[in-house]
């Protein structure tokens, strides 16, 4: 074996040593310069959004007593659980939340379909009128409904002299109102989530779907669904997540008649100052949620759609 | 009455897309148990053809005839042929087992019988034991295998292979190669295998199909396509050549006397013509071809052993070694040409003057 000499050596220590401590330099430039970067609008999430979160969190556990009798306790959320009333307001929410996704889902799919078939440049259009409801004020979209839906109005009079029905239900301040209103402002996002996941679905799957013998029911049934599934999961995610949390489409399309627990929260805040109480059912609405959207995902994501998730 | 049995017949097939024209008038016969290949760049149309007989494609004019059945208007999927996609084309969302059953359950096979059918398909494409693996698990290689098996496992009347091999690397492309052509025969399946590789197409195939431009260039064996090409463009395409150019000096029954320039002249047989016009005159001008391997370089002193027709000195400019063999480049005439030489003498470096000669039948000879 031939020796080293000792500069060889000396210069081999010196560079390793070089290396690690240059590498380290940048890294830590790298960690200012994203610290800088990202410092607004992390002051701004912490500052006007966890800290009132944290702060509703922590009204939500105190009881009022009378008028200067304030303690801490889990009354509100013991009192919203056992009364009838708030747990109607619970399941109304859930059910019309449900109905709002199936509606848009139904509706939705088709038109994604469409999109993803189209040739690029009908497809460019296809996205602007979908996305167009987004681009009108949520209160002016629904006063719009508002005239349509009108006891006696366009709608009523169109079934009638259609000859469709005599006595049309309600329209206006009724479930089918606020699930009309609130599928009306988040069909763009079931749409567009489940146009993203059909994009991504490769064109020969369906050549070789059909050369094995599948129609195009059959082929649409057992590859373009099940692969569109990711895209399906999204658009329920965001839609039932919105829906649940909606207020304006509620309060303006339903009134008095529908008191989702939005409009319900709302009530106890700025009409009856219950503040306390306000902030138990937005944590609980928080909390269902969370809990409904976890567990769907968990469902879908399970067996042989865990592949097609990756 | 029909001596030959046609498995696929496509006539008079047009088809046009917005102004361009993808097939002008394909004529085709593809014969039962054979192996054919569509062979031409991209855009000639191969792909197109292929989809034609797939049903994939609807057609301007013309007819496509399956098992004598007509099936010009049948949607794909009533068509019953097996098709192998260049991106694999596996159902991300099924095992390698449910990826083969697929195919089988729409044609209500019993159960029993599907599972033993799938289990001999994974045998012949050496897939056997993998069959709970999701695609994703799996290499390009062994997608590949088990897509071959998907499309044999229903035993189609036809297999489609579209560039099956252009995603995998060289040697996994050359193992498979082997391997479609041993499935192939002993399947005994009527197979269209499209490719823009040559090489790919003149080992495999029975017949070849070159295409350009939305027509049929020529239809042969691929001897016949390498040794004795119809058209000026299947000389170029397949194949390394040289090219100069002459005119017409004698024509004497089988051989052409052609002048390069004043003083130089060479022979070509004269049936080695191509192109549509087959017929000379003197004063003709003409393209004259041939490639590297069929020119011989001998030393300038020795005594020739094989009497070559066509012999003339030159001087090397070009010597590269591929590793089989020597690529060197002459100057011949003032024009470079490259030679394939198996050997070299020491004596041959840079600059060096030697012979080369070839015989009057390999060289090709085109109208300008």
């Amino acid at each position: 074996m031939e020796p080293v000499r000792y500069d060889d050596r000396q210069k081999i220590v010196r560079l390793s040593t070089e290396i690690v401590t240059a590498r380290r330099k940048r890294n830590w430039r790298k960690y200012i310069y994203c610290g800088l970067l990202l410092f607004p609008l992390v002051a701004l999430i912490f500052g006007f959004f966890v800290i009132p979160m944290l702060y509703i969190l922590y009204l939500s556990f105190i009881e009022t007593k009378g008028e200067t009798n304030a303690f801490y306790s889990i009354g509100n959320y013991v009192h919203f659980f056992t009364d009838s009333y708030y747990l109607h307001s619970l399941w109304l929410t859930i059910k019309i939340s449900l109905y709002t996704v199936v509606v848009s889902l139904l509706l939705g799919y088709p038109v994604a379909l469409t999109m993803a078939k189209c040739s690029p440049r009908v497809r460019g259009l296809l996205t602007l009128l979908v996305a167009s409801p987004l681009l009108i004020s949520v209160v002016v979209r629904n006063f719009g409904w508002y005239l349509l839906l009108l006891p006696n109005g366009t709608v009523h009079q169109l079934l009638i002299s259609l000859g469709i029905t005599t006595s049309p239900p309600k329209l206006l301040f009724s479930e089918i109102g606020v699930v009309i209103g609130l599928s009306n402002a988040y069909l763009p996002f079931m749409i567009l989530s489940i146009a993203t996941s059909l994009y991504n679905i490769d064109p020969s799957l369906e050549k070789a779907a059909a050369i094995l013998g599948a129609g195009p029911l059959r082929s649409f049934w057992s590859v373009t669904l099940p692969l569109s599934l990711p895209g399906i999961v999204s658009g329920v995610v965001l839609v039932f997540s919105m829906s649940m949390s909606a207020y304006v489409t509620p309060a303006l399309m339903g009134g008095a008649n529908v008191p989702m627990l939005p409009v319900v929260a709302y009530d106890q805040i700025i009409n009856l100052l219950r503040w306390t109480y306000g902030s138990a059912i937005s944590y609980i609405l928080l909390g269902i949620t969370l809990i409904m959207v976890t567990i769907f995902t968990r469902m879908m994501e399970k067996g042989r759609y865990r592949e097609v998730f990756r | 009455m029909q001596t030959v049995v046609n498995d696929v017949e496509i006539r008079g097939v047009y088809k046009q897309i917005g102004k361009n024209v993808i097939l002008n008038g394909i004529d085709l016969q593809v014969k039962q148990g054979e192996l054919l290949t569509l062979l031409g760049p991209s855009g000639c149309g191969k792909t197109s053809t292929l989809n034609v007989i797939a049903g994939f494609l609807d057609i301007d004019k013309g007819e496509v005839f399956i098992k004598g059945k007509k099936v010009t208007h049948i949607p794909p999927y009533k068509r019953g042929l097996g098709m192998v996609f260049q991106t694999y084309s596996l159902f991300p969302h099924m095992t390698v087992y449910e990826n083969l059953d697929f195919g089988l359950s729409l044609r209500k096979v019993p159960k029993e019988e599907r599972k033993k059918r799938i289990e001999q398909a994974l045998d012949l494409v050496k897939m056997v034991g993998l069959e709970n693996r999701y695609p994703r698990q799996l290499s390009g290689g062994q997608r590949q295998r088990v897509a071959i098996a998907r499309a044999l496992v229903v035993q189609p009347m036809l297999l489609l292979l579209d560039e099956p091999l252009s995603n995998l690397d060289a040697k996994l492309r050359y193992e498979l190669r082997a391997e479609i052509k041993r499935l192939q025969k002993e399947v005994g399946v009527t197979t269209i295998f499209v490719t823009h590789d040559q090489e790919e197409a003149l080992s495999l195939s029975d017949r070849i199909v070159v295409m350009n431009k939305g027509i049929i260039e020529q239809v042969g064996t691929p001897t016949e396509i390498y040794e004795h090409p119809c058209t000026e463009f299947v000389f170029q395409f397949i194949g390394k050549s040289n090219q100069l150019e002459g005119k017409v000096k004698t024509v004497d029954g089988r051989m052409v006397c052609i002048e390069l320039e004043e003083g130089v002249q060479v022979l070509v047989e004269s049936k080695n013509m191509m192109g549509p016009e087959r017929s000379y005159s003197i004063g003709d001008e003409v393209k004259l071809y041939i490639r590297p391997e069929k020119l011989t370089i001998q030393e300038q002193e020795s005594e020739p052993e094989i009497f070559y027709y066509n012999k003339y000195n030159a001087s090397i400019v070009q010597m590269n070694y591929l590793g089989s063999a020597w690529e060197i480049e002459l100057l011949l005439f003032g024009k470079r040409v490259q030679v394939l030489q198996a050997f070299v003498k020491s004596d041959w470096k840079i600059g060096a003057e030697v012979t080369v000669g070839w015989n009057p039948s390999d060289m090709m000879i085109v109208k300008k």
